[in-house]
């Protein structure tokens, strides 16, 4: 088709769109909602008389941390779709994720042997509630990412499945109580590091859709 | 008195009037970016032919319409666009790293023969009428195949995928009808 043609095309019957809220404000959007599930979900599921101590720094400072993960990383995630939008937002959710793993690490105990974290099957709990408590919020991201231009997929999924999983993690800990300790920082780190590394290579399994997105099927 | 709107600034306000659904701002505005594109895409495309950069730029265009909504008017229009292109680019580039690597064009090994009455080349142009018929008439794997890649034109692998068969089976299948074509179009038949 020529290239005029096209242009015709395109301009013909051209429908009104809404342009985007930026990146910080679509962030704080999501993390609005997936906070109230989050907090529903873990009241749902709290055990009763259960009840976390949070007078010490060494415990709510991994959950801020965790919480400002989630929201860097959300805002890395939509300005990911913007296209020509700054790396700034990238730039600042891998640095707020390497302060929330250096706050678990040094308000960790380190006192479990590896057979004790192999055979700590309770945390599987925390793992189904990390990973299947935040398919939900996942999804609702994914629909929203789907409005901007998936330029790097594998990027934008990571990300997403990051802010997801720091936050489905703090309601991890407070549904059933536990101390932050090795046993904690494996599973819960695992679980959450599959995720992201599960939503990134899907991400990558689905080039075509990303082509049709862009309009090479229009 | 106001200073005069830059270039950049004027392509942002005709994408802002866009994204309100302004029909004549966003032709103007494609057809405006249009001839920016093709340069970029031939510079860094210099090696491709004509063909392949007007396609690339087709391809910026109708990626900037799929994202006309990522737009953010506060901020200037050209990285938003450059951006687009850049990515195309690179897809361009895939693509064309994929195609050149697992498929080979079927005119380049086109079934022509030393011979000079089997060759095409020194035949007659045949009648359009009679060309059609002679189409209609080829069983249906072969019809397929020279429907899909030679009047619609798809690659070979756009074709496999619309038939549903493989590379190899639609080569055959185009092989063959271009020898029952050639001997139904032959002299005695015209």
């Amino acid at each position: 088709m020529n290239t005029n043609d096209l242009i015709q095309r395109l301009s013909t019957d051209l429908a009104p769109v809404e342009p985007l809220w930026r990146p910080g404000g679509r962030a704080l959007a999501w993390l609005a909602v997936a906070a109230v599930y989050v907090v529903v979900l873990t009241v749902l599921l709290a055990k009763s008389g259960a009840s976390i101590d949070l007078s010490s720094p060494r415990v709510w400072l991994p959950h801020l941390a965790a919480i400002v993960a989630s929201l860097l990383a959300s805002w890395a995630a939509f300005a990911s779709v913007i296209p020509g939008h700054s790396r700034r937002a990238a730039a600042c959710a891998a640095i707020a994720a390497s302060v929330w793993v250096a706050s678990v690490i040094v308000a960790s105990r380190w006192d479990s042997d590896v057979a004790t974290i192999v055979a700590s099957r309770h945390e599987l709990a925390c793992v189904a509630v990390i990973i299947l408590g935040g398919a939900p919020v996942l999804v609702a991201m994914a629909a929203m990412l789907r409005r901007g231009a998936p330029f790097t997929p594998a990027t934008t999924a990571a990300f997403a499945a990051l802010a997801v999983g720091a936050l489905t993690n703090v309601g991890a800990c407070f549904w059933r109580p536990h101390a932050v300790d090795d046993v904690t920082l494996v599973w819960h780190g695992g679980a959450i590091l599959a995720l992201v590394v599960a939503c990134a290579l899907g991400a990558r399994l689905v080039p075509r859709a990303v082509g049709a997105r862009l309009g090479r099927s229009s | 008195m106001t200073a005069p709107a830059q270039p950049s600034d004027a392509l942002g306000l005709l994408m802002r009037a866009a994204q309100d659904g302004d029909a004549v701002a966003y032709a103007e505005l494609l057809r405006a970016i249009a001839p920016q594109v093709r340069r970029i895409v031939a510079r860094q495309r210099g090696f491709a032919g004509i063909a392949d950069v007007e396609d690339l730029v087709q391809d910026v265009l109708l990626s900037v319409h799929a994202v006309r909504a990522t737009y953010d008017s506060s901020r200037p229009f050209v990285p938003w666009l450059l951006a687009i292109v850049r990515n195309r680019l690179a897809d361009g580039a895939r693509r064309y790293a994929r195609t050149a690597r697992r498929e080979i064009r079927v005119d380049e090994s086109d079934v022509t023969f030393f011979e000079v009455e089997t060759n095409t080349d020194s035949g007659e142009p045949a009648d359009a009428d009679v060309v059609r018929e002679a189409v209609r008439a080829l069983p249906e794997g072969q019809r397929e195949a020279i429907e899909l890649l030679k009047l619609k034109e798809l690659s070979l692998k756009e074709a496999a995928e619309a038939s549903g068969t493989s590379v190899g089976a639609l080569k055959v299948a185009t092989h063959r009808a271009m020898a029952s074509l050639r001997r139904a179009l032959g002299p005695k038949n015209q």
